[in-house]
């Protein structure tokens, strides 16, 4: 059962700010409520007050200046079904596309997502491989954090305790970039997820391995992505096993419910060589 | 979940074995470990144990039972608590031993930690991993506060 809570709504980012500076602890954003409330129901987290931030203008996604800029209130499905997402980042489309069920989609926010860091969630672990930056704002400031280094650690971010994320900004590929993200998984959440993403022209350049879901939060395993630098199609198309191996120890794997951490490892390798190729394709 | 830890500490084992009965210096030493006191010399203590994962916090009232003691060689506590709040319990085995390495002191410990109720929809691999850290930091204090006036 939700216990009784105070619900806050302030209409700008420094209210957002100036409220968990004074509440601390006690307080929580409130965005598509998917994770949060369910801890709440479960009794996990008790809070006596939420901010609801709905009302805050971060909802649009803009494609400006060879980026593309998110909002951190745009929901999976919005997400799943704009025009600018779908023709510059198709994969980021078909993730968000894969997110959960219908219901989820439909209120769960990309910020709420990359805020609560669910260890199995699907969207940090492409845009870590496509090299996004949060935007995360606090009253007086605003700074950029990376995706590589947002993630900390389970349900742990970079993000001050007053700091509330307001974009995320991808570079918009260009004519040659490829990318791509698999995961596989036989309960509800992911055992592993496998994000790449490359330049080719003639060979590979700017290759970005990230592994999520395996353990406690979304790593770039740059130990694996020497092996495709610089390398024709061909060659690095013979150095995907050798990769695969040092992407799964690289990934950090723990054994839970969604397997031990030596299948994790394996599956990581196996969807590496499947994202690549996919990529490719 | 069972771990193994050994430290080596820079010490004599008669200075280490103090170091464990000297409630104070010793819980000091446990993260999340505060309001220890004890209930009866040498066999019973108290204290709160609180610890997080992001936003997930338990604060769990523990008793400390010393079960057996073997002097200067092995301890052996069992601990256990409930967070009422979140609903859920913990319960700790311990076994401490020390033996002599040379000029410096082992100090190793199993521990069997059971997590039920609410907390263990975390999931395994995530408490895990806690516990293995706050085991990992213990055992570091514990070598700093003996090296460190030596």
């Amino acid at each position: 059962m939700l216990r009784r809570f105070r619900l806050e709504e302030p209409e700008s980012v420094s209210e957002v700010s100036e409220l968990l500076g004074r509440f601390g602890d006690s307080a929580k954003i409130y965005a598509g409520g998917t994770e949060l409330l369910l801890a709440m129901k479960e009794g996990l987290v008790q809070y006596e007050r939420l901010i609801n931030v709905k009302k805050l203008k971060c909802k649009d996604v803009t494609l400006e200046s060879g980026q593309v800029t998110i909002g951190a209130l745009c929901t999976h499905h919005e997400l799943e079904t704009s025009q600018a997402i779908k023709e510059n980042l198709p994969a980021f489309a078909k993730l968000e596309h894969n997110v959960a069920n219908v219901r989820v989609r439909q209120v769960g926010t990309i910020g709420g997502n990359l805020c609560f860091a669910e260890p199995h969630a699907d969207p940090g672990t492409l845009l870590i491989a496509l090299d996004a930056k949060m935007i995360a704002e606090k009253s007086a400031s605003t700074r950029e954090i990376s995706a590589e280094k947002f993630f900390i650690d389970a349900f742990e971010t970079a993000l001050e305790p007053d700091e509330v994320l307001t974009q995320i900004v991808i570079p918009a590929p260009t004519a040659s970039a490829r990318n791509a993200y698999l995961k596989f998984g036989y309960l509800e959440r992911p055992s592993v997820g496998v994000a790449v993403a490359f330049n080719l022209n003639g060979q590979i350049s700017s290759m970005r391995i990230a592994v999520g879901c395996a353990g406690p939060a979304p790593r770039r395993v740059q130990e694996a992505e020497a092996l495709f630098e610089g390398k024709s199609k061909d060659d690095a198309e013979r150095n995907l096993a050798e990769a695969g191996l040092l992407a799964g120890r690289a990934a950090e794997a723990i054994s839970d419910l969604h397997g031990s951490q030596e299948y994790k490892e394996h599956i990581v390798g196996v969807l590496l060589k499947r994202a690549f190729l996919s990529a490719l394709s | 979940m069972e771990f193994q830890k050994e430290v080596e500490i820079r010490a004599p084992r008669e200075k280490v074995w103090r170091f464990i009965w000297d409630v104070d210096r010793f819980i000091a030493c446990v993260p999340g470990c505060k309001e220890a006191k004890t209930i009866e010399e040498g066999k019973r203590y108290a204290a709160t144990m609180v610890e997080k994962v992001g936003p997930f916090k338990v604060e769990f009232p523990t008793n400390i039972e010393v079960l057996e003691r073997e002097e200067m060689t092995r301890i052996k506590a069992q601990a256990s608590g409930a967070d009422n709040k979140i609903g859920s319990r913990m319960k700790l085995d311990l076994d401490v031993n020390l033996r002599d390495e040379g000029d410096k002191t082992v100090l190793g410990f199993v521990a069997g930690v059971d997590i039920l109720g609410k907390l263990a929809a975390l999931g395994h691999g995530i408490i895990k991993r806690k516990a293995d850290q706050v085991l990992d930091e213990f055992a570091q204090a514990v070598k700093k506060q003996l090296e460190g006036d030596s």
